[in-house]
């Protein structure tokens, strides 16, 4: 149990070191792209690369990864300042958030289930033949 | 009360509403018990009955957080396991992650433009397809409310993922990766929740999708957000 959280402990240091970075580099090269992604796209390619292995995160990352949402939940908090917005707005709120996500949804699925078919059929002549 | 006392208090409150809205999700595995709203409301009715504004509750939210970023890393991990699907449909995934990405900022910021709303309040709904450490990131680059984004990402997801498998149903989307690369693309994390219950194959693009729409949006929103404010 104490060896666990030792690991956990340094394993999340490690990935605070890597976010760390990703800051760094966003700011230093003044990018638009924000430090946590530059930290993910950093591991992803530490991991590629073979410098580390995903074993080496296994505790910290199962757990952090598990209860991801928790984190939401404080920032979201802050909603109750915009309890005003809401009540005023939220006829086009609700239609921006939900006529978007179908648009996109459908986009996203007839686009893949044409082409995922068409492969899929390839694939299988390919096999016949 | 003291600060010091009020701060203990609201991240007890917070640890408790989240364990509540967890147990209750994982009872009844309905998207309508999502965790993260039930627990942020479930907060703030115990802030209002304080009589507590949200001012005394932010010291807390930065404690709570502060292991927020490396989590945000982490999500590399699950994309790293799915590689082998990059390789093998990563021009189909990055399309069509794109293409969605792409039109749901358009359409949620046209709306909100149509609305006359606050520029604000436009550049916090363009990345509610985002997972909600990174949307919370791209709003603030662009001048957005990161609390506002939060709750645009976590209604988005809620919507996408309680209706998502209905609506690709009811038009006859059936193939694995359409299922998973639409539910991952518009509802981030609770859409691959809902994915992975359909199937370990959807959920596994959904995740890929989850991943690549954050880095897409990341990197395009801040042209779209200017075009449109």
């Amino acid at each position: 149990m104490l060896w666990k959280l030792l690991l956990f402990v340094f394993q999340t240091g490690c990935l605070w070191v890597i976010y760390w970075l990703g800051n760094q580099i966003s700011a230093y090269f003044e990018l638009p792209i924000p430090g946590n992604v530059m930290g993910m796209v950093l591991l992803f390619g530490l991991l590629c690369s073979g410098l580390v292995k995903v074993e080496h995160f296994a505790v910290a990352s199962g757990f952090l990864l598990k209860h991801i949402s928790f984190f939401f939940i404080p920032i979201a908090v802050g909603l109750m300042n915009w309890a005003a917005l809401f009540y005023q707005h939220s006829l086009w709120l609700t239609l921006a958030i939900i006529v978007s996500a179908i648009a996109a949804l459908y986009a996203v699925a007839f686009v893949v289930e044409a082409v995922s078919r068409r492969k899929d059929q390839w694939n299988k002549s390919a096999s016949q033949s | 009360m003291e600060q010091i006392s009020i701060t203990i208090l609201t991240i007890v409150a917070t640890v408790l509403a989240y364990s509540l809205s967890r147990y209750l999700f994982l009872r009844y595995q309905h998207p309508l018990f999502n965790m993260v709203l039930l627990g942020t409301l479930l907060v703030i009715a115990v802030l209002l009955s304080l009589r507590l504004p949200y001012e005394a509750y932010a010291p807390g939210k930065e404690i709570m957080t502060f292991l927020l970023g490396p989590a945000t890393v982490a999500l590399a991990i699950p994309l790293y396991k799915n590689r082998g699907l990059i390789k093998q449909y990563g021009l189909l995934i990055c399309g069509s992650v794109a293409l969605g990405s792409t039109i749901s900022m358009l359409m949620a910021m046209l709306f909100c433009k149509l609305g006359r709303l606050d520029p604000a309040v436009i550049i916090s709904i363009a990345p509610k397809s985002v997972t909600a450490p990174i949307a919370v990131e791209i709003a603030q680059i662009s001048g957005g409310d990161p609390s506002l984004a939060a709750a645009f990402v976590v209604a988005t997801g809620t919507f996408g993922s309680a209706l998502g498998p209905t609506l690709l149903s009811w038009v006859r989307i059936s193939h694995p990766n359409a299922r998973g690369l639409a539910l991952g693309t518009v509802a981030h994390a609770q859409g691959v929740a809902m994915a992975l219950m359909e199937g370990e194959d959807r959920g596994a693009m959904a995740s890929l999708a989850m991943a690549i729409a954050a880095i897409f949006t990341s990197l395009v929103a801040p042209f779209l957000v200017a075009y449109f404010i």
